[in-house]
């Protein structure tokens, strides 16, 4: 009997010492950053990065013909050192720098984009952001020949996009697309390093060669960034180190970085806390109101909140009846109290909108008026539609996700507004966030809440949403005034006329038929202490860019515990 | 005994086969689209991937998991971490989870049993009230107040341990010990109800009257005898802790199998959900099976 016990402990024993020898990471050195982010990275291949958290490390470790200006976030010269727009906005001829070099040592030449690129534009990649390509000439046409398995696939030389030698990349466009330079410091349009992927290769068919997804981890990964990837341990943590090749090597200070992430944000905060992570990439949600009354009173200096780039807004589907009447939409946008919603719900005192596009964020961007609440206004519309006082009306459909306890009591608390003053009934359903997403797509709802972070500084990253068969317009609103304005705005080669247009497209969705109501600008932010790391900063746009990050005197010694 | 052992393997292969079927198709059931996120890539691109992880033909994908890992022992690719497979997730949380069990397994048993005796030994006074109460507690508090309530004195007030996170020892400790509260609880009141149940006994009363000193009747004859229902308790035991628990790698920011599991069938990632679920079953049935066969070999009646 007692051997039994001390042979079934010792074997725990055993089985905790190895698994624990097998799995345990070696402890930071305390001179490393620890930068903490919310979720984990998906993936370190730039086709397949959709999520902040693998944008944010794409940034750090790749570099694109242009790059984000650290203070304004306007692109500046990245491995392009110089560029020519010509042909009214239509051709961008790109000369890259002859000393951009891949962290295996290796030239950045123009073949590493065209390389990039063409895997892009192959369905079988499976890029979440290939639609950004279709600004190019020729590139819609060349990957919907591709995924059509009837159609005779287009040669890739009928894409405009040309190299004049290994250091020209000439592009042309369809159409004029002022933040084109933006988008050539986004993931996507990194370049790749063809020749240490070439061993990973799996099968290489009709122009393809679909890539096993080792080639992301080290030490397999070159890239052409500030750093380079040393070390991915799943699930705990990646760490970072300068790229010793990197053209400009000396504005890099930080040694070595690494990255881990907390599935719980209350973990995260109290790892914070106890200074085992430097930085939180997040404010914890649970906290978040309270925090910032600490900070407010001078208790605390290390809450960087701000208002971003992203709207919190609810969209209606306007092909179901009686919610395809613009009157009744009108009425639900007057009977919101915004104000009332920022202030005692969700309690961050975010700005209430009345408009998509996030007022004064894009410059000369001019936002039309939107709607005010009016109450006795939203009552005789309702009246006109033929629901007096919500009688005779459907209750509605209301569908939100739970990826946010927050979406739930906003909901609640705009379903009893609209109770009220409108006799309006809401069913609220709210979902696991796939679900919910399937929901979003198939139209399944009345009215669903919906969140849009832009991409890039232009008011069409929003605008987009509502053209006709744009698969994410899940309202489904279909105006052909708004998409003729689209389409003026997608040809005129003037900044200003252009977004004149903008603004009146805008202003339709926003003064005119509703497809959306927008309720408030998002707010986002980091934690850290300032005094002790410096570099970053929370932006309108969220973009931190870590190249850029680094002690601000020397490490807290001895913090890791 | 040939009979019997060949029996109890084709029951759980049975069991394996069943589970994996349930799995799949209720996965496949499941509302949502693993490739939608919030914002929608075209349906080429959705097509794409469907073909790449082979679930445009969902009775193709039943077929394909098992025979992939039967003939390359390899479970493909994830959906949601895309640069890691299915076999490269479990290799790295496996370990992890396996050892915490391990070490909080440990303690319930060697602590559960050291405190059921003092608790038997102490009986009626105060040491044994106090361990009465602390089980009671322990049985009944579930682990994120116990896991919280460690977190707050030992890392919060008195910053004696560190929060969470993996690869120190200090960092095993609280983890382990939340873990191990509710097991070390019920082995301590089994083992004290045990030997209270034993201290009558003839053969106690003829060791006594031979002389032996209390400590010694205690522990070479009271102990073996009342540590049996503790020996059964064991098997299941070992079967919760070493499969890991979701909640305490998530309090403890521990990167676990529990973790992992949970994150899949959130992202509906088939592919991962399956090589988890079926680790799971197999370790599950592969305890059975052992105690089932410990049982035949140690008892001739059972046949």
């Amino acid at each position: 009997m007692r051997r039994v016990l001390i042979i079934f402990s010792l074997l725990l024993m055993l089985i905790f010492v190895g698994g624990f020898w097998i799995s345990g990471g070696d402890a930071a050195r305390s001179r490393a950053i620890i930068f903490c982010q919310a979720g984990q990275i998906h993936t370190l291949d730039p086709a397949g990065m959709t999520w902040m958290q693998d944008i944010r490390a794409g940034l750090a470790l790749w570099q694109g013909l242009t790059q984000y200006n650290p203070k304004t976030l306007n692109p500046m010269p990245g491995v392009a050192k110089s560029w020519a727009i010509t042909d009214h906005g239509l051709t961008y001829t790109f000369h890259l720098r002859r000393h951009a070099r891949w962290s295996n040592g290796a030239p950045v030449t123009t073949a590493n984009f065209i390389f990039a690129w063409k895997r892009m534009l192959h369905p079988a990649t499976g890029a979440g952001y290939v639609e950004m390509f279709f600004h190019i000439s020729g590139a819609k046409a060349y990957f919907y020949a591709l995924a059509n398995p009837h159609a005779m696939p287009r040669p890739f030389s009928s894409v405009g996009i040309k190299a004049s030698d290994r250091h020209t990349l000439i592009v042309h466009l369809n159409a004029p697309c002022p933040y084109f330079l933006d988008l050539m410091a986004f993931p996507p349009f990194f370049p790749l390093n063809e020749a240490s992927m070439a061993r990973f290769t799996v099968r290489s068919g009709h122009s393809f060669a679909y890539y096993n997804p080792r080639f992301t981890r080290p030490p397999n990964l070159v890239t052409n960034g500030a750093y380079r990837l040393t070390t991915w341990k799943f699930h705990q943590y990646l760490e970072f180190k300068p790229n010793p090749y990197y053209w400009d090597r000396k504005a890099v200070r930080c040694r070595e970085l690494r990255i881990v992430s907390f599935s719980d944000s209350l973990a995260a905060f109290r790892a914070y806390q106890s200074g085992a992570v430097d930085v939180l990439s997040f404010v914890p949600p649970e906290f978040t109101a309270a925090l910032l009354r600490q900070q407010r009173a001078g208790l605390r200096h290390d809450v960087h909140y701000r208002s971003v780039f992203g709207t919190y807004y609810y969209i209606i589907n306007c092909t179901r009846t009686p919610l395809n009447n613009v009157l009744i939409r009108r009425a639900l946008d007057l009977a919101i109290n915004k104000r009332q919603i920022v202030d005692d719900v969700t309690r961050l005192h975010e700005k209430p909108l009345r408009v998509l596009v996030p007022p004064g964020t894009i410059p000369g961007y001019h936002s039309p008026h939107g709607l005010a609440m009016n109450v006795t206004e939203a009552r005789k519309l309702m009246r006109q539609a033929g629901y007096p006082d919500g009688r005779g009306l459907r209750p509605l459909k209301f569908l939100t996700n739970d990826t946010d306890s927050m979406n739930t009591l906003v909901a609640q608390a705009i379903a009893q507004m609209w109770q009220r003053n409108l006799g309006v009934r809401i069913r609220i359903a709210t979902e696991e966030s796939k679900a919910f997403n399937q929901d979003s797509v198939h139209g399944n709802f009345d009215i669903a809440r919906a969140g849009w972070y832009g991409d890039y500084m232009d008011p069409t990253t929003w605008l987009d949403l509502f053209r006709s068969g744009n698969p994410n317009n899940h309202s489904q609103f279909s105006n052909s005034q708004f998409d003729e304005l689209m389409h003026q705005a997608d040809i005129e080669p003037k900044p200003a006329r252009r977004l004149a247009l903008l603004e009146a497209a805008e202003r339709l969705l926003v003064d005119r038929y509703m497809p959306a109501i927008p309720l408030f600008q998002y707010t986002d932010g980091l934690m850290y202490h300032s005094r002790e790391i410096g570099g970053i900063g929370p932006n309108v746009r969220m973009i931190t860019l870590l190249q850029y990050i680094h002690w601000q005197h020397r490490p807290r010694g001895g913090t890791h515990p | 005994m040939m009979r019997i052992l060949i029996s109890r393997i084709g029951q759980s292969l049975l069991v394996i086969i069943v589970v994996y079927t349930c799995t799949f198709w209720l996965l496949m059931a499941a509302p949502g689209n693993p490739f939608i996120g919030e914002k929608q890539p075209p349906p080429a691109i959705i097509h794409a991937l469907k073909v790449r992880y082979g679930l445009n033909n969902p009775w193709h994908a039943y077929w394909a998991y098992p025979w992939r890992v039967i003939t390359r022992g390899d479970m493909g690719p994830t959906i949601s971490y895309a640069n890691w497979t299915v076999l490269d997730v479990i290799r790295s949380s496996l370990p992890i989870s396996v050892s915490l069990g391990a070490l909080a397994l440990l303690i319930a048993l060697w602590l559960g049993v050291a405190l059921g005796m003092l608790g038997a030994v102490t009986r009626g006074h105060w040491p044994d009230l106090t361990l009465t109460v602390g089980s009671l507690l322990g049985i009944s508090l579930p682990s994120f107040v116990i896991g919280s309530i460690l977190l707050l004195v030992f890392s919060t007030y008195w910053a004696l341990l560190p929060s969470g996170g993996w690869g120190d020892l200090a960092q095993v400790i609280l983890p382990a010990f939340t873990l191990a509260a509710g097991f070390l609880a019920y082995i301590a009141r089994l083992t004290r109800s045990g030997m209270l149940d034993e201290f009558s006994a003839d053969y106690v009363r003829t060791a006594r009257a031979k002389g032996l000193p209390p400590n010694r009747v205690i522990v070479r004859h009271i102990l073996p005898n009342a540590s049996l229902p503790v020996l059964s308790f064991l098997g299941p035991a070992a079967a919760a802790l070493l499969t890991g628990s979701f909640v305490v790698e998530k309090i403890f920011a521990i990167p676990g199998m529990g973790e992992d599991f949970v994150n899949a069938c959130l992202d509906k990632d088939i592919p991962l959900v399956l090589g988890i679920v079926m680790v799971y079953t197999v370790m599950l049935v592969g305890f059975n099976l052992l105690v089932d066969i410990a049982y035949a070999y140690a008892d001739p009646r059972i046949s």
